[in-house]
């Protein structure tokens, strides 16, 4: 019986080794991509050490004094951390539950068209902005919005209204922000739930049709539950991403009167750490930030798992 | 649902594959090609330096300078917009040159890499050359931190700003050059509501503002109103200047000039070339700022307002009394030229780089940097010079502006009357020149808290304005400045003040 485990055993190992030996290419074809995870992502976590130091960079890591927890303590007990936790769950927020549903509207929609080459030309549009930089989006908004002879103050004057003083004002910010994100990426992100729908079997459209079933119907009861991996799927990608928002979009949208809106962590580290010089500070922030970013994709790969889907790990 | 993941897989790669061949355009380097290196036995220097213009310089006046210096230079460009971030990473990874143009030493990081002695305390060597001894004792004591010297100074006038006013518009309107707040702030209201330029339609302002209260129109203005720079120093006592009756005065004026519509309503979102670009398009008719922008307006207007004709004036204030001021820009230290230590590794390197910054003093050098080769640039007539070809000016020679060591004291004459006329009225700015008290005071928790701190009153200072708070905002804002480290900036400013008496 033992004897028998043992052998059992061995086979497998030996079984394993050759396995690996024989696909040695396809391994070797994870190289590339682990080595930049390593250099570029793991070793450089390394640096994180900072964040409980006084860090000089002219005495480098070994030589800047240990301080404990004094950064974090510093950071949890301003009132900055709360304005950037709440202007940060503010905007995530938004980007959820507003724009997240938006493709798959729109890809459940261009899925009706039925003429092939019109539909591949409207996606050819809607991919465009995703190209564009953000400085070109926000400037167009920029010009698009000012006060003194931005075309949309123009209208609202001409229509009698009183100007709105768009980019300038608080409760404008997150409008802007998640205008500005659709327009941007709403097109691109359809691309993954355009995919997914290609590849829903076509006897089950046909089966419901025999039910007797309309578009609507077919939509909701054959290509949403088709896709629902999918879509959870990235919603768990897009949980994982949180905190990052968009450095560089809210960096060209944050000025001194919207700064209590639009302060994210992002824009708090490249101004606590990278303008003025506060490397150890801006790296417990960046930690901390880190930390909640970990944890959410954690506990929503949990509860996906949880309500029976795949997860993504 | 296993082809699916193949697919999602597949695009994911692709997409992926797009974005990082996207995102690949913007990298740059700053070092330059040094194709014919050690040709002689001239000395290699490497100079990370700011670059206040949008592209780098050609290598015309490097050549000459090399030629005159007996060295080889290697220019890193540093763009002056990024200057916190790139010298902040210069200095943190070590990558520098053997100088470096330091020009925000009131910013954290620079003042402890100049405090933990990553540079060289330049002193003691200043007296052995001709050019660098002549730097004055005062000069050498505002550019030092806790009494050490850790560069060159640059030696800038003391104070640049003042009003520009279309002088063609106040001729259409019969008004005179105001001579004090109250007239500029008429002349704002009459530019913005009287049609100054005669077609009919509302479509000027008074004044055209940017998102900059130090160097765009706040700052001045306040000088204007008796608020101090930036500290106020009384037997030994010191007060920020936004804890001062005057500072909420000026923040009246301009919050008067923003509700009547008497600035552009955009000011605090505007770049400065959109409200260079803006004035030079006759939308609005009071610019106040550097004195020399003059110059540059009118360059930028040509073929859109010709008639534009533009005074300027440095003597603005509260009561017509003959009494002015101007607030005095870094006490007139345009930073430091610093020699890091990594880089220039003993005494004779030092000396050899001392030797080229002194040579830069030079009053052919300071002609060749300023004016350019005589012939190609610009033409000589005793000691006055003008430009002829003001396009190949622009791109060969206006970057090296900001790497002139010394701008006072010449008796090179540049530009056109215009820029005879800004110099002119810099050099009388001196006169008036309010400084900071505390600019060479050292505090701990200014150096460490400082510009974080300052933020939130910049921002309440923009929101007042804007009539977005109140007074009692404001003061509530001045109130936790003192509370989140502020009074200790003052105790530590009054302690090293009494230290130093």
């Amino acid at each position: 019986m033992e004897g028998q485990l043992l052998e059992a055993n061995t086979v497998k190992s030996k079984r394993k080794t050759s396995d690996w030996w024989q696909h040695k290419y396809l391994y070797l074809m994870i190289l590339p991509g682990l080595l930049y995870f390593i250099i570029f992502k793991y070793l450089p976590m390394g640096g994180l050490v900072i964040a409980f130091q006084d860090y000089q960079p002219f005495l480098g890591i070994f030589g800047s004094p240990w301080v404990g927890l004094k950064h974090f303590t510093r950071l949890f007990t301003d009132d900055v951390f709360f304005m950037l936790l709440r202007n940060t769950l503010n905007l995530f927020a938004l980007n959820i539950f507003i724009f997240f549903p938006m493709p798959i509207a729109l890809s459940l929609m261009m899925n009706e068209v039925v003429n092939k080459r019109f539909k591949s030309i409207i996606q050819t549009i809607i991919y465009i902005p995703h190209f564009m930089s953000w400085v070109i989006i926000v400037s167009i908004s920029f010009v698009l919005l000012s006060l003194d002879g931005g075309l949309v103050n123009e209208l609202i004057a001409y229509l009698g209204g009183e100007k709105i003083s768009f980019l300038t004002s608080p409760t404008w910010l997150p409008r802007i922000y998640i205008i500005q994100v659709m327009w941007k990426e709403l097109g691109w992100s359809t691309i993954i739930y355009l995919a997914a729908i290609t590849s829903v079997d076509t006897q089950l459209y046909e089966a419901a049709d025999m039910d007797g079933a309309g578009r609507l119907r077919k939509m909701w009861h054959v290509t949403m539950p088709a896709i629902r991996g999918t879509i959870i799927t990235l919603l768990i990608l897009k949980i994982g991403n949180v905190l990052n928002l968009g450095f560089e979009h809210l960096h060209l949208l944050l000025n001194s009167m919207n700064r209590s809106v639009a302060e994210i962590f992002d824009t708090y580290i490249y101004t606590a750490g990278l303008q003025n010089g506060q490397l150890s500070f801006s790296t417990a922030v960046g930690m901390f930030k880190g930390v909640v970013g970990f944890i959410l994709v954690w506990a929503t790969n949990k509860l996906a798992k949880k309500i029976g889907e795949d997860g993504v790990y | 649902m296993k082809k699916k993941w193949k697919q999602f897989a597949a695009l994911t790669i692709f997409g992926s594959a797009l974005l990082v061949g996207c995102g690949n355009g913007g990298s740059s380097s700053g070092t330059q090609g040094d194709s014919d290196a050690a040709e002689s036995g001239r000395t290699k220097i490497t100079w990370m330096n700011m670059l206040h213009t949008a592209s780098p310089p050609t290598d015309t006046i490097t050549n000459e300078i090399e030629e005159y210096t007996n060295t080889e230079l290697e220019f890193q460009w540093i763009p002056d917009a990024s200057k916190e971030e790139r010298l902040n990473t210069a200095l943190a990874s070590g990558n520098l040159a053997d100088i470096v143009t330091l020009t925000i030493m009131e910013n954290s990081s620079v003042r402890n890499a100049l405090k933990a002695g990553q540079f060289w305390d330049i002193e003691p060597y200043l007296d052995d050359y001709e050019n660098l001894s002549e730097i004055s004792e005062e000069t050498r004591r505002s550019a030092s931190i806790e009494g050490v010297l850790y560069g060159v100074p640059f030696q800038k006038p003391l104070a640049r700003n003042g009003v520009i006013i279309r002088r063609d518009w106040l001729e259409n309107l019969g008004m005179e050059e105001p001579k004090t707040l109250e007239e500029l702030y008429e002349v704002a209201r009459a530019f913005s509501e009287d049609d100054p330029n005669g077609t009919g339609q509302d479509d000027t302002t008074g004044f055209m503002d940017r998102a900059d209260l130090k160097y765009g129109a706040f700052k001045t203005l306040a000088t204007y109103h008796g608020v101090p720079n930036e500290w106020k120093e009384e037997n030994g006592e010191f007060t920020p200047q936004f804890d001062t009756p005057e500072y909420i005065e000026a923040m009246d004026y301009m919050r008067d000039l923003y509700a009547n519509d008497l600035i552009n309503q955009d000011f605090a979102v505007t770049a400065k070339t959109d409200q260079q670009e803006g004035f030079a398009q006759g939308r609005a008719g009071i610019y106040v700022g550097g004195l020399m922008d003059a110059l540059n307006l009118y360059t930028l207007a040509e073929g859109i307002q010709d008639d534009m004709d533009l005074a300027q004036l440095n003597k603005i204030n509260k009561d017509g009394s003959d009494g002015y001021a101007i607030w005095s820009d870094n006490n007139g230290i345009g930073g430091l030229l610093a020699f890091p230590k990594s880089e220039v590794q003993d005494e004779e390197e030092l000396k050899a780089v001392l030797q080229f910054v002194n040579d830069l003093h030079d009053d052919e050098m300071y002609q060749l940097m300023t004016a350019g080769i005589e012939g190609v640039h610009h033409e000589m007539d005793g000691n006055v010079s003008t430009r002829i070809d003001e396009d190949l000016w622009q791109q060969e020679v206006q970057p090296f502006a900001s790497s002139r060591p010394k701008e006072i004291g010449y008796d090179l004459v540049t530009g056109n009357e215009l820029k005879h006329y800004s110099d002119q009225l810099i050099l009388e700015n001196e006169e008036i020149a309010i400084l900071n008290p505390a600019y060479s005071l050292e505090s701990d928790t200014f150096t460490s808290q400082g510009s974080e701190l300052a933020v939130s009153i910049d921002d309440a200072t923009y929101q007042y304005i804007l009539g977005d708070i109140d007074l009692d905002d404001f003061e509530t804002v001045v109130e936790s400045w003192y509370n989140s480290g502020g009074q200790k900036i003052v105790e530590e400013y009054e302690a090293a003040f009494a230290e130093n008496q």
